[in-house]
């Protein structure tokens, strides 16, 4: 007698990508910090701005913040980013 | 194809194991399925079981008719609850919805699904006593088949792509039916410009209810204000970004506001009129820094004594009647906040609101 055995995951037709290469210098790079607009999270990467990366040679950094917590980031914000910055920090913080 | 064929045969007990080695079950034994459940199944939805009904996120797998149907067998779904759950994924899956957050979110919001129409009388749902609570197949299983696919298709399984805090349980389920036929007032689905024989789902990103006692007054007004005690609390999602709530009103409660003659329209203008909190209550009187709050609409008064309403409209508060015949209760459900919306959809994909004037209860709004 034949067994039947099911799957009820569905199909997932997005094809995985690679991370992007890390960096190993923070010197010269255009750091791209992307706000969540969580109360938290903007207090953190203020932080993280103001101290630890102020004296880490970036040529420039860029602050970001998405429409809302809940929400990808639009497209037109992801494709700002990616076009004028090397780098990309970015957090929770809930 | 979904199935696997030519392996040894196993037995009952051991195929339910066999089913959580694989990770797909809530926690509870899945119901195996077998080529003839599925079948059934697929027909009641129609056939075509590569159709896809819809993506869903974060993992945004295709939910095909034949995954959605082992999901329901494995959740002990009958061929007639398919219409109810493919409408139900359908509006999770709009994106007023935002399902991708609901199911990543720390908040322990979930799915609450409320049917309205003919649909819940043929599949048999409890919308009596302890509607909310355990003993009826076609509550337990509807809500069981969207949680189970919002797990092995939308992968929002706890610590990977759920990261719930608390989580909660309705997490297993959490589908009701309006008790319209103790009602006094017209459905909510024609509040919402549906006619009484069509039939609909309605979704809602929701806490599990709280409990509203009220076993003295002989008013409107008394209820309501229990049920406005409920809802002005400062540690909702709803009270620090608004969104949407519902209120699930006892039939005895219902009866007694009725019998004053006080529409839909004036429990859900008299619960956002009289509930709410103090600015300087929701932010600590600024111990914490003040707090301007982006989430909350732009006209909102940011000062120490303005009130603050729970939602941003009485349009927010959805009014449903549910439970048994005795007992002076209700309940309030908080939303997940601004960052969602209700979704209410035909289960019959031909009916539409009617549009034009509405008039409920004998009142027509102009």
């Amino acid at each position: 007698m034949t067994q039947h055995y099911y799957d009820p995951r569905g199909i997932v037709e997005a094809t995985a990508l690679d991370a992007a290469t890390r960096a190993t210098s923070l010197a010269g790079k255009r750091l791209a910090i992307l706000d969540n607009t969580k109360w938290n999270a903007g207090k953190l990467l203020r932080k993280l701005q103001d101290g630890l990366l102020a004296d880490a040679g970036l040529a420039k950094i860029n602050y970001y913040r998405k429409h809302s917590f809940s929400m990808n980031a639009a497209t037109e914000l992801l494709d700002e980013i990616a076009a004028n910055n090397d780098l990309v920090i970015t957090a929770i913080g809930d | 194809m979904n199935s696997v064929t030519d392996s040894p045969e196993m037995n009952a007990e051991d195929l339910i194991e066999w089913y959580y080695a694989q990770g797909y079950s809530d926690g509870l034994p899945l119901v195996p399925p077998t080529p003839a459940k599925i079948d059934a199944m697929v027909k009641a939805l129609g056939g075509d079981p590569s159709f896809k009904e819809c993506r869903v996120p974060p993992r945004w797998g295709s939910l095909t008719r034949e995954a959605l149907a082992i999901n329901m067998v494995m959740a002990g779904c009958l061929p007639e609850y398919a219409a109810i759950v493919r409408a139900a994924m359908h509006a999770l899956c709009d994106p007023a919805f935002n399902l991708n957050g609901v199911q990543a979110t720390t908040h322990m919001a979930s799915p609450l699904l409320i049917v309205n129409g003919p649909a819940r009388i043929a599949a048999g749902m409890n919308a009596g006593m302890n509607a909310f609570g355990s003993g009826n197949r076609a509550n337990a299983t509807i809500g069981r088949a969207i949680r189970l696919i919002l797990l092995n298709v939308g992968g929002g399984w706890p610590g990977e792509l759920d990261k719930s805090t608390l989580g909660s349980p309705a997490k297993y389920t959490y589908c009701i039916a309006e008790n319209e036929e103790v009602s006094p007032f017209v459905p909510y689905h024609v509040e919402h410009g549906y006619k009484a024989e069509d039939s609909t789902v309605f979704v809602l990103a929701a806490e599990p209810p709280h409990s509203v006692t009220n076993h003295v007054a002989n008013d409107p007004q008394g209820i309501l204000d229990s049920i406005c005690s409920a809802m002005s609390t400062i540690c909702s999602n709803n009270a620090v970004m608004g969104g949407h709530c519902a209120v699930v009103i006892g039939p005895e409660h219902a009866r007694t506001i009725a019998k004053h003659g006080w529409k839909r329209h004036d429990i859900r203008h008299y619960l956002w009129k009289n509930s709410g909190n103090l600015w300087k209550d929701l932010y600590f009187n600024d111990r914490y820094g003040k707090i301007y709050n982006r989430s909350f609409p732009a006209w909102y008064k940011r000062e120490p004594e303005a009130m603050t309403p729970i939602v941003p409209s009485p349009d927010n508060i959805h009014v449903f009647v549910a439970g048994g015949e005795a007992g002076r209760f209700s309940a309030f459900i908080p939303g997940w906040g601004k960052v969602s919306s209700p979704v209410l959809r035909a289960i019959d994909p031909g009916a539409e609101p009617a549009g034009g004037p509405v008039c409920l209860d004998g009142t027509c709004q102009l």
